[in-house]
């Protein structure tokens, strides 16, 4: 063991103030929406991004069609049998990602990723355009209904992707596409 | 980066000469804090999201020895190697050598206060190791080699021109070509190909959870993403005080940290490590740095709940008129201006005056951190530590014997009232108070003693 470790640790036993029990945070009534897929459409609008219901004789691959008429290399991780990468460079060049979220979030138009199949999770944000797909019956209010529902998994990785990638860093000038992906569509099925 | 005598109000002056350029900035900035109100305002629970997530930092600083070890406990169960700096410079060395034991050559960084605190860029830089800022802003002033002027927005200080005249240098851009779009996609095209060639990323940390021992790093541009998935080794530098003691709590600080920072939602990432990719390593430097000792200060050891979201400098109107370089301390406005007296009161103090105590930031602060209060401990330290300037320390003591014997102040201030609206208008221009823009006040007939009293009177 480092000795910085323990002097930190000592010196914080030390000087380390009284607080409070930790609050339940469960007891505070928060936001509720009447229709969750509304909020969800409406606000990813804003974020670089599209949300739609998925049509009973429709396919992920037929939305995305319909969508980017024109596309380059398409990786599908909804598919049982997908692409795998053995370096996780390999997907520089891919244009369309579409990958499964886990659930979704009314309140700020988020989407669960983090899909265990995926052995480099670099796809997520090399790609150009990325497509998740969301159980229809996985839409929560608030983050707080998400971190309830949602498992730190063995591998280790997984993100909340709200919308496309963007910046504001010259004159608060909003532009998509900073370094992630330059257009995002979730698809509810 | 920043000067090592910056004074606050010289610094000011200067900024302010460009009244144009000041008043945009002004602007620029309220925009933000009006766009944090609009998101504010859609939560019927907000002032109790923002009292949770103040009970939930103060409790975890309580233990905050306890829930670190924990954190490390359940880190190192994950496979990631946690390694503790008592100061900068300690934190620079374990980066080095990890760096160095793996010959890396580029380090990719996503934004860090931390490592600014530590100054770390020049330390590598010194040492061989190329390392490039990957946050947009934070690349426009690493290129003109200067310190970020906001803790969210690194270059908010600058104009669209000025950029466009950076990236024809750097990235030969169109000459003239200003449209932010095609600015920010020819940085996305440079950047991106220094992630795909990096042997190292370098991230912060916005929360660091013990139940997990996983970390978490927020940004809108998702360049913390790449910097992670691309290259083997992931280094990612904290401050103790980031922990949060359960993964459910960021039910509370996710909703909070987005919409008081930049009146967004939430960032486009919000993104939880806890392992190294497939074949890579993932490395923690807990940092200490002088943040024991705020612990241990009760004045101000609340300044420690600060989640970095820079509220309080949106909505600060010494801030918006004065710009982050101003400020001598490495984050500016109202938290930096509590944060940097702590660690260095001769260094620091003039921060602690760049306040109008109206105490906006306390009100808009996510954590509920009573910033103004703080600012004016900070100025009694001041006082104490001889680090007043000899004209301001005069002027003080000449207040304090004045409202110490009320008869003379009140004397003085009649005389005052007599005396100055016949004063010839070039004495009153070179006054201490007269800047450009500013005259003195209009001298009111009665002092407000003597309103009060003759209120008084007229009930009787």
């Amino acid at each position: 063991m480092s000795t910085s470790r323990d002097a930190i640790l000592a010196k914080i036993r030390r000087h380390r103030p009284a607080g409070p029990a930790l609050p339940d945070i469960h007891t505070v009534p928060f936001l509720t929406f009447d229709d969750k897929f509304a909020a969800f459409a409406g606000l990813i609008r804003n974020l670089g991004g599209e949300a739609i219901w998925l049509a009973e004789d429709q396919t992920v691959a037929e939305a995305v069609a319909q969508r980017w008429p024109q596309r380059g290399r398409v990786v599908d991780l909804t598919l049982l049998q997908h692409e795998e990468a053995f370096t996780p460079h390999d997907w520089h060049d891919v244009d369309v990602a579409i990958v499964p979220g886990e659930l979704a979030v009314a309140e700020n138009a988020a989407v669960w990723v983090s899909h265990p199949d995926n052995t480099f999770r670099s796809l997520y944000f090399l790609t150009d355009k990325l497509v998740m797909v969301v159980p229809k019956e996985r839409l929560v209010d608030t983050m707080r209904d998400a971190y309830g529902q949602i498992a730190i998994r063995e591998h280790g990785f997984g993100a909340f992707i709200s919308g496309s990638s963007r910046t504001a860093d010259i004159e608060q000038s909003l532009v998509m596409g900073a370094h992630g992906a330059m257009a995002a569509l979730v698809i509810f099925c | 980066m920043k000067a090592d005598n910056l004074y606050h109000p010289d610094a000011a002056r200067a900024f302010l000469a460009d009244g144009a350029r000041a008043s945009w900035h002004d602007q620029a900035i309220w925009f933000v804090r009006q766009k944090r109100d609009t998101q504010a305002r859609q939560l019927p629970e907000w002032e109790e999201l923002r009292k949770l997530a103040e009970q939930i930092k103060a409790h975890t600083l309580s233990r905050l020895d306890e829930y670190l070890l924990q954190f490390e406990e359940n880190a190192r169960h994950n496979g990631v190697t946690v390694h503790f700096a008592a100061d900068a410079a300690e934190h620079n060395r374990i980066v080095h050598q990890l760096l160095a034991a793996r010959q890396v050559k580029k380090l990719v960084k996503s934004k860090s206060m931390l490592t600014e605190e530590c100054g770390l860029n020049p330390y590598l830089e010194a040492r061989g190791i190329e390392v490039i800022d990957t946050d947009l802003g934070e690349r426009i002033v690493q290129l003109r080699h200067e310190a970020p002027s906001h803790i969210v927005m690194p270059a908010i200080h600058l104009k669209k021109e000025q950029i466009s005249e950076l990236f024809h240098e750097e990235l030969g851009t169109e000459a003239g070509n200003n449209d932010p779009t095609y600015l920010t996609h020819a940085a996305r095209a440079n950047l991106r190909q220094h992630f795909l060639t990096a042997d190292a990323g370098l991230t912060g940390v916005n929360f660091a959870v013990a139940e997990t021992g996983g970390v978490v790093v927020c940004t809108n541009e998702g360049n913390a993403d790449l910097g992670t998935a691309l290259p083997r080794l992931h280094i990612a530098s904290m401050g103790i005080e980031k922990i949060i003691p359960k993964l459910e709590h960021l039910g509370v600080f996710t909703r909070l940290l987005a919409r008081s920072a930049i009146g967004s939602p939430v960032t486009t990432y919000t993104s939880h490590f806890h392992r190294a990719r497939p074949g890579g390593e993932m490395h923690i430097v807990i940092v200490d740095n002088g943040r024991s000792d705020i612990l241990g200060n009760p004045d101000f050891y609340a300044s420690l709940r600060c989640i970095r979201c820079g509220a309080c400098m949106n909505t600060c109107p010494v801030y918006r008129r004065s710009s982050g370089h101003s400020y001598s301390y490495v984050i500016p406005g109202p938290i930096g201006s509590t944060l940097g007296p702590s660690r260095d009161i001769k260094k620091h103090g003039s921060m602690a005056f760049a306040c109008t105590t109206c105490g906006s930031c306390s009100n808009v602060c996510p954590v509920r951190i009573n910033l103004h209060e703080q600012l004016i401990l900070q100025r009694k330290r001041v006082f104490d530590a001889g680090a007043l300037k000899p004209a301001k320390k005069m002027g003080l003591l000449a207040m304090r014997f004045l409202t110490r014997h009320p008869a003379l102040l009140d004397g003085a201030g009649k005389a005052m009232r007599k005396v100055v609206p016949i004063l010839p208008e070039v004495i009153k221009d070179s006054t201490a108070w007269s800047r450009p823009g500013r005259e003195l006040p209009e001298m009111p007939e009665h002092s407000f003693k003597e309103l009060y009293r003759r209120s008084q009177e007229n009930k009787q």
